[in-house]
């Protein structure tokens, strides 16, 4: 743990407040120049209209810089670990980075967050002198595994199953394109051009990380940046901590599930545990994992500690006590990690050992994110939000041709109620902030179409504050194909809070106006048939504080606008609404203090 | 021809008026009115004229910069809006694009669901649906389900109806078809379209655009139109022309129809002006740079014209826009943006702003946190005599005592830290300015920077020092160089149409048959709007990327371009604009086609070249007195004696050496040391770096 500085400090090293300000901007602007890069040039839907993607600058020492606003936290944030991770491979093989080298990484056992997640790390240099890393991480519709795309891939029985691994594989050596490797992963994986196509653009943006990085530190001098890098860590470190002195010192815990496989013989796959305890001592935080269930050596919900668990503890502790709607716009660098720290014991979901597939250990991650901020919800009680809606990411594919088609794409979940708010309907939730996919997008480049996408009605988590709407969505296959889903909370609802209810579980039904067959939230490459229909349905956030103190104004409007019934509103809100749309007080009064 | 411009600001209501044959300029200023802005703006009118000495009827085109729309969106006040949309869709509008606006956030709000367009209750679903590619229908539109729900709209009391059909673009008819209806079933309603709006894909964004048509509707229609018949009521002739986003002016008839298309009124005139003085002094590439007491506003300007917005990028009050924008960039820094000391001991200033009331703490109006303004009184260069042309009191012992008073929480030295604040300030702007130029592929030192706004000149100088940009360009008139561009521009109408093709696949003749037909619709509008046949332009664009990309590129074409249908002069144009754009291009792909653009152009009378004016014939002349100011030379604050200088009395031809200041009645123009400035023959001073 690094040392804290007097928060009085004037001048840290040879930097002042002014300088580091200048290079904070310099730095932030480099980044998102990074991001705006890759999705203007990428292929895929999933980097360039779902924004899966990562940039960022890191030190020599791997400490994170910067990074892209405009990008979801799940891919940003494991960048150093990605690097920290080929700084690893390098050391056991006797590598060294070179100048003009690009180093492709995406070894969940070595930092990163799960195989599909492909980090391009180019090493900046001044003349021989290793100065950073510009690091870009996106999705990858397919890397090569048993069954089309690269999600749903639900499966795999271990890490060779899940598909390619690069562990720190030179794509350029000193500037030299390694053509052999290049034509290998075109021939293994699906979707070649397009895959490929992304892996360039990432490429592109890395590099021009770089170059930028390498004029601001020409322009500045590199202890001058250094300085100004190490007083901004200090102070995003200087913010949480004062955040996490507010809390009451303590011990918080709670527990949360993981749907898993809910049709699977082998109870030890179905309902799996993760246990979280925040131990709140001073400016520190402990959060240990200690009693979730074990890894799963066949099925790939575990997650990887570094890449993955990590990243939901820092997400949900900088959203609940950084809040940016509420604080300060401070700099997401690698100080905010410094007060935190994990334990996870080997061996189990949240720390798995290799060869423990982990390809689909997104749901799961979530999980870990709600069940933390269930846990701190005794200690924050106004930052933070009843259960959270986990999302199911489906994998479209077929074949045209000869040549596959894939299309991912990730349904949103909801947030639980929050304190005087209500939850929010129908978005990426926690550690995921992706952007859906415009139906007329996809009806125009795959056969595919979507016939209903709407909120789902009266089954939000009712409290004072109620939870968000969870969505529906149906789309049709116009030609055969496959589907793959990986998928969370059939089995466990969101979480209600301070006398809320929970709110309500997902579904996933194939053609629901013919057979209606209920499907698990976990499958692996379904057939299907021109004219089938799979209809996501996604969870509704849990319930704030009582339902009968709900304001009933508030009621109201919710019936007329379709989302909350008349019967519910007795039953939950305990508020009678008339046939005409009016509150019948007298009846609300009578139910609420007589009943 | 008398040609008078109106600009409309949250503080002040700025006339001009031109006369192009006598080369006369007259300028008028007057607190803006509220709730009614348009009191003002009569008023104003009146004024100027009466002083000129000219009648209302002798003016021949009255040109408005507006914030009504802009306004009523920031605020939320809109009409009670009702939409009518596809089964199966009711809830577009509310999921947008399932992201949270910000990735750190629990408490965060969503625009589109705190503060809907429309309310849930009034979207209500017909059966249709049509199909890509073409825009086949696949369910038919059912009539009577439409007059049923328009009848409930009605009941519920709405005055607004958008109808948002999937895929319209491809096929406008069923919406065409509901809009009929609505005129037969509930004629009293603003009505609205979104294919008519913005024919082009992407639901929520076209949707949530023509929502806020509808919602922005019946308030607008009624501002312009009661503006027009009072502007009739004094004796004016002339035809009144709204500036609209995109940099051109519409016909306050169609603004009434369009609201959407003014949302940017205001600020794209500041974009026209800042070009319009820069093209005047002969520069290319242009960052025009208009800074008020909150806020920065930064637009730039290359060989290919003013830029344009992505439509991705393209927001109001938090909600999408898809209609064709100038690309102004607004950031909260200026005179009035407040110095502090964050919790974590960081030095800041903004976004936060003193605004004028209390203002800066040297208004003294009872302000005492410290601004930008105050860091420019401590420095020594800004003083009270010359303030605001002397007319605003200041007291410079407050901007001491702020500033003084920041310094002890920060350890630092008085003057240290009020050229911190400058340079802080500085490097916010310049990193605003870098989102714009350097991100996009465009080099800030190719570039001159046009400073203008209360609080631009001020500024202007240190950033461009970040920057590298060699040059900075300050208008005559400042204060006022957002009126002026009102009356820079021409009528301006954009016609787009999305249509997926693939390069492979001979697209020539349907684009060509495409390009004419959005023509006609071009020329109609603005024969409707008066113009000659040979005042009509138009010009020409399509949007293109590689099949499976998701952003476009815009090439502009010409009818040349199909050589006899064939179009490989635009692909390799795409490849060219590609390879500067992202330094790559893939001459092999196939590229996708996704919208064609047509923009007519109706040719408005041009401002003179130059206008009459009586600065001193000696610099002595323009000389008001000698001071001490503090600046930064070769990393060390230095108090250096300094030179006072009148602007409106600057010879032409005259060069002064930094550092000087210069005072006007709108503006305080800082040059620091190392730096010249030289007065060129239309007053604008062209200011560059001392070799």
């Amino acid at each position: 743990m690094s040392k804290l500085t007097n928060p009085e400090h004037k001048t840290k090293g040879t930097i002042d407040s002014i300088t580091a300000q200048v290079i904070w901007g310099a730095l932030e602007n480099i980044a998102i120049e990074m991001g705006h890069k890759l999705t203007r040039m990428s292929y895929s839907s999933i980097i360039r209209e779902s924004e899966d993607f990562g940039a960022a600058l890191l030190d020599p020492d791997c400490n994170q810089l910067c990074e892209s606003v405009f990008s979801t936290p799940l891919q940003l944030g494991p960048i150093p670990g990605y690097v920290r991770g080929i700084k690893r491979v390098f050391a056991e093989r006797g590598e060294e980075f070179q100048p003009g080298d690009v180093i492709m990484h995406n070894s969940p056992y070595y930092g990163a967050s799960h195989g599909p997640d492909v980090a391009f790390c180019v090493p900046v240099f001044d003349g021989s002198k290793l100065i950073g890393f510009s690091v870009t991480t996106a999705h990858h519709l397919d890397i090569g595994a048993l069954v089309p795309g690269s999600c749903g891939i639900v499966d795999a029985v271990d890490a060779y199953a899940e598909g390619l691994q690069f562990k720190a594989i030179k794509v350029y050596d000193r500037g030299i394109k390694n053509q052999q490797m290049w034509q290998f992963i075109a021939d293994n994986i699906r979707a070649s051009e397009m895959v490929l196509g992304d892996m360039e653009a990432q490429i592109s943006a890395s590099r021009t990380g770089a170059e930028r990085y390498l004029e601001l530190v020409r322009e500045q001098g590199l202890e001058t940046i250094l300085a100004a890098s190490e007083y901004l860590m200090d102070y995003s470190e200087k913010m949480l901590r004062s955040e996490i002195e507010r809390l009451p010192d303590g011990s918080y815990s709670a527990e949360g599930f993981v749907d898993g496989f809910e049709n699977d013989p082998d109870p030890t796959k179905r309902d799996l545990k993760i246990v979280v305890s925040a131990k709140v001592q001073g400016g520190d935080i402990y959060v240990d994992f200690t009693g979730s269930s074990p890894q799963i050596p066949d099925r790939p919900v575990n997650m990887p500690f570094e890449g993955t668990v990590a990243i939901a503890v820092y997400l949900v502790l900088r959203s609940i006590l950084l809040d940016t709607e509420t604080h300060e716009y401070i700099p997401q660098n690698s100080g905010l990690t410094r007060p935190i720290h994990i334990h996870a014991p080997l061996g189990s979901i949240c720390n798995p050992t290799f060869p423990a597939p982990t390809i689909a250990r997104f749901c799961p991650g979530n999980i870990v994110a709600s069940t933390l901020m269930h846990a701190l919800s005794q200690a924050a009680p106004q930052q933070i939000s009843a259960g959270v809606g986990n999302l199911k990411v489906v994998a479209y594919s077929g074949l045209v041709q000869g040549k596959y088609w894939v299309y991912i794409d990730i349904t949103e979940g909801s947030y639980g109620g929050r304190s005087c708010k209500d939850g929010l309907d129908c978005v990426d939730t926690l550690y995921a902030n992706t952007r859906n996919n415009p139906i007329e997008d996809i009806e125009s480049h795959y056969p595919l179409r979507v016939l209903r996408y709407e909120m789902r009605e009266d089954s939000m988590g009712p409290g004072t504050w109620r939870g968000g709407a969870g969505s529906i969505r149906e789309v049709m296959f116009l030609s055969s194909g496959h589907a793959s889903v990986e998928g969370d909370g059939h089995r466990h609802a969101p979480w209600g809070v301070f006398g809320g209810s929970p709110g309500s579980c997902g579904d996933l039904i194939l053609n629901p106006q013919s057979e209606i067959r209920k499907l698990p939230a976990m499958i692996s490459n379904l057939s299907l048939r021109a004219g089938d229909t799979l209809r996501t349905v996604s969870p509704c956030g849990g319930g704030y504080g009582d339902p009968a103190k709900r304001d009933p104004a508030a009621v109201l409007n919710d019936v007329i606008d379709g989302v909350v019934s008349r019967a519910t509103a007795v039953r939950d809100y305990k508020v009678v609404i008339t046939d005409q749309n009016t509150i019948d007080e007298e009846a609300t009064h009578d139910l609420r203090h007589c009943g | 021809m008398i040609l008078v411009g109106i600009d409309v600001g949250g503080t002040f209501t700025d006339i001009i008026l031109a006369d192009t044959v006598k080369r006369k300029l007259a300028i008028h200023k007057l607190p803006t009115t509220a709730p009614d802005p348009s009191e003002g703006v009569l008023l104003g009118i009146l004024g100027v004229c009466s002083r000129e000495g000219i009648g209302p009827g002798q003016v021949d085109y009255l040109f408005h910069g507006t914030t009504v729309a802009t306004n009523a969106m920031l605020e939320h006040k809109g009409a009670r809006t009702g939409m009518i949309t596809t089964e199966g869709y009711r809830d577009i509008l509310h999921i947008g694009r399932h992201q949270r606006p910000q990735n750190y956030s629990i408490m965060q709000d969503i625009p589109w669901q705190t503060r809907p367009l429309v309310q849930r209750r009034h979207r209500k679903t017909v059966s249709e649906r049509v199909v890509p590619p073409h825009g086949e229908v696949l369910v038919a539109l059912n009539e009577l389900e439409v007059r049923a729900r328009i009848r409930e709209l009605k009941a519920e009391g709405v005055e607004a109806i958008a109808v948002c059909f999937l895929f319209s673009y491809l096929n406008p008819e069923h919406e065409k078809r509901v809009c009929a209806l609505v005129a037969e079933e509930f004629p009293e309603a603003f009505v609205t379209s979104s294919a008519e709006i913005s024919p082009q894909f992407r639901e929520f964004e076209r949707f949530t655009t023509a929502c806020m048509n509808a919602f922005l509707g019946p308030k607008v229609k009624k501002f312009v139109l009661g503006l027009t018949e009072r502007l009739e009521g004094i004796g004016l002739k002339g035809d009144v022309h709204i500036m609209t986003s995109n940099g051109g002016v519409a016909t306050a008839r169609t603004i009434a129809e369009k609201p959407v298309y003014s949302l940017l009124s205001g600020l794209a005139a500041g974009v026209l002006g800042g070009e319009w003085v820069g093209r005047r002094a002969g520069r290319e590439n242009l960052i025009t740079f208009d800074v008020g007491g909150t806020s920065a506003d930064i637009g730039i300007v290359t060989s290919q014209g003013i830029t344009e917005a992505s439509a991705r990028e393209t927001r109001i009050a938090g909600f999408p826009v898809m209609v064709p924008m100038i690309d102004v960039h607004t950031i909260g820094a200026g005179g009035g943006s407040i110095a502090y000391v964050d919790p974590g001991g960081a030095f800041r200033v903004g976004p936060r702003s003193a605004g004028s009331v209390p203002g800066p703490a040297c208004y003294g109006k009872g302000g005492e946190e410290p601004t930008v303004t105050d860091a420019n009184v401590v420095l020594g260069r800004l003083d009270e005599h010359h303030f605001l042309g002397g007319e605003m009191p200041i007291y410079p012992q407050k901007a001491f005592e702020a500033v003084a008073k920041l310094a002890g929480h920060l350890g630092l030295e008085l003057y240290e830290t009020a050229e911190g604040i400058c340079t802080i300030l500085a490097s916010n702007m310049a990193n605003a300015i870098r989102s714009r130029t350097v991100q996009k592929g465009h080099d800030p030192r190719q570039f001159s920077l046009i400073a203008f706004g209360g609080a631009g000149p001020m500024s202007a100088i240190d950033v461009a020092h970040h920057l590298r940009i060699p040059e900075v360009i300050v208008p005559l008139y400042p204060g006022i160089t957002s009126a002026f561009g009102l009356l820079t521009t021409d009528l301006k109408y954009d016609f787009v149409k999305t249509e997926l093709l693939i390069s492979t696949q001979n697209p020539g003749s349907r684009l060509i048959r495409d390009m004419r037909e959005l023509e006609a619709a071009a020329r109609d509008q603005l024969l409707k709007d008066g113009l000659p046949e040979n005042r009509i332009r138009f010009l020409r664009g399509l949007d293109l990327r590689y099949v499976g990309q998701g952003y476009e590129l815009r090439i502009p074409i010409t009818e040349n371009d199909f050589d006899g249908g064939e179009c490989d002069r635009i692909w390799s144009a795409f490849h060219d604009r590609h390879r500067v754009e992202y330094d790559h291009c893939f001459p092999k792909n196939p590229i996708e086609v996704v919208n064609l653009r047509v923009t007519g152009l109706g040719v408005m009378p041009r401002l003179p070249e130059s206008f009459e004016r009586n600065p001193a014939t000696k610099l002595n002349d323009a000389w008001l007195r000698t001071g001490e100011t503090h600046f930064r030379v070769k990393g060390s604050l230095q108090r250096l004696r300094t030179e006072f200088f009148d602007r409106s009395r600057i010879p032409a031809g005259a060069t002064i050496a930094g550092p000087a200041v210069f005072f006007q009645k709108d503006t305080t123009t800082v040059l620091p040391p190392e730096w010249n400035a030289h007065a060129d023959e239309w007053g604008h001073l062209v200011i560059s770096r001392n070799l």
